[in-house]
């Protein structure tokens, strides 16, 4: 048998209170990872995160997914360029181990 | 030997203005600390390259305004006053270089003129299929349905053993992103500037940077749950 979906019934709240569903949190999650939500709102959404573990996979994912991202490679300068930089940047300003260490 | 080292040169090349990280910083770099801005050059010249292609059309374009603006820090480094930090300094001649070239290129900047408000989805429906929570007249409303909850991923795409297939699948659908969407999603995620620094690049607001990143990681992780799902076990079965 399946587990029963963990979502939590929705509580008969104080008219003041909010609830966030899951399809809610979906469209609020990069918010919610940005600190741009108001407080209470902010407030239901980690109330739903404590109650709702598939919204816990959703927001894993997402972070996830940034991470990933992280990994993808960059770009980069030619090595030629990026040795001629370095060069003249000696050439400028100096080589601050010249004459001390005698190190090429 | 010199004084010893403080932070490393990219933490204290992000400190504000008159700080003492930038003023150690400043003065081993004006002292020809080679390795100091090796690690600068080495850390920003992937970000630079993708800030420079804003303005210009071509990757050599790129690397030359690129260089230029090493050349000019290099040039100008006994000149600034470092009331900024020395990240944002460098970004200023990048796009002061880039601009420019891209002037002289005609290239129309895509950022100047296509952000109208509903141009590739900054606005738009949801970003998750509807039919994957229950209806309104649920026990549960708007939950997730059994079918439709989101498995964990294992292992998670970021992780070292992650087989390339899955890499190259993000890369796929980043690239296929609408160009605003990619354009954030790169220098947010793949560059890791911060929210503050793609807002001033771009020209947008935090609420439209922010809408933009959402859609476009949105898509992302569904990509990306479509490989999951269609190869469960596959991406680990390197052992
Ligand atoms: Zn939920």
């Amino acid at each position: 048998m399946v587990a029963e979906n963990p979502a939590p019934a929705p509580r008969a709240a104080a008219d003041d209170v909010l609830e966030v569903a899951c399809q809610e949190f979906v469209e609020l999650v990069t918010e919610h990872l940005e600190g741009a939500l108001p407080e209470p709102v902010d407030r239901a959404v980690r109330a739903h995160l404590e109650l709702c573990d598939p919204c816990v996979v959703y927001l894993e994912q997402v972070r996830s997914t940034a991470a990933a991202l992280r990994t993808l490679p960059l770009p980069t300068l030619p090595a030629a360029a990026r040795e001629r930089l370095l060069d003249v940047f000696t050439a400028l300003h100096g080589d601050p181990a010249e004459g001390g260490t005698g190190s090429s | 030997m010199q004084q010893q080292p403080g932070l490393p040169a990219v933490v204290a090349a992000v400190r504000e203005g008159g700080s003492d990280a930038q003023a150690e910083l400043l003065g081993r770099l004006r002292a020809g600390d080679r390795q100091a801005f090796a690690e600068l050059v080495d850390a920003w010249s992937g970000v630079l390259l993708r800030v420079a292609l804003l303005y210009v059309s071509t990757r050599a374009s790129a690397e030359e305004v690129v260089q230029d603006t090493w050349l000019a820090v290099i040039g100008q480094l006994d000149r600034f006053e470092g009331r900024s930090s020395l990240r944002t300094w460098v970004f200023r001649i990048l796009e002061n270089q880039a601009r420019s070239r891209g002037s002289r290129e005609a290239r129309t900047v895509p950022w100047s003129t296509a952000f109208l408000p509903d141009g590739d989805g900054a606005d738009g429906g949801p970003t998750v299929d509807p039919a994957r929570f229950r209806g309104s007249e649920d026990r549960w409303p708007r939950h997730w349905t059994d079918a439709g909850l989101p498995r964990p991923w294992q292992p998670p795409p970021e992780e070292a053993v992650v087989a390339g297939e899955v890499r190259r699948e993000l890369r796929t659908a980043l690239a296929e992103l609408p160009e605003r969407q990619r354009t954030v999603v790169e220098l947010r995620d793949v560059l890791g500037l911060t929210s503050e620094e793609v807002c001033e690049r771009l020209g947008i607001s935090a609420g439209n940077q922010r809408i933009l990143l959402h859609r476009g990681r949105a898509r992302l992780r569904a990509r990306l749950e479509d490989v999951y799902r269609g190869a469960r076990g596959e991406p680990d079965d390197g052992g």
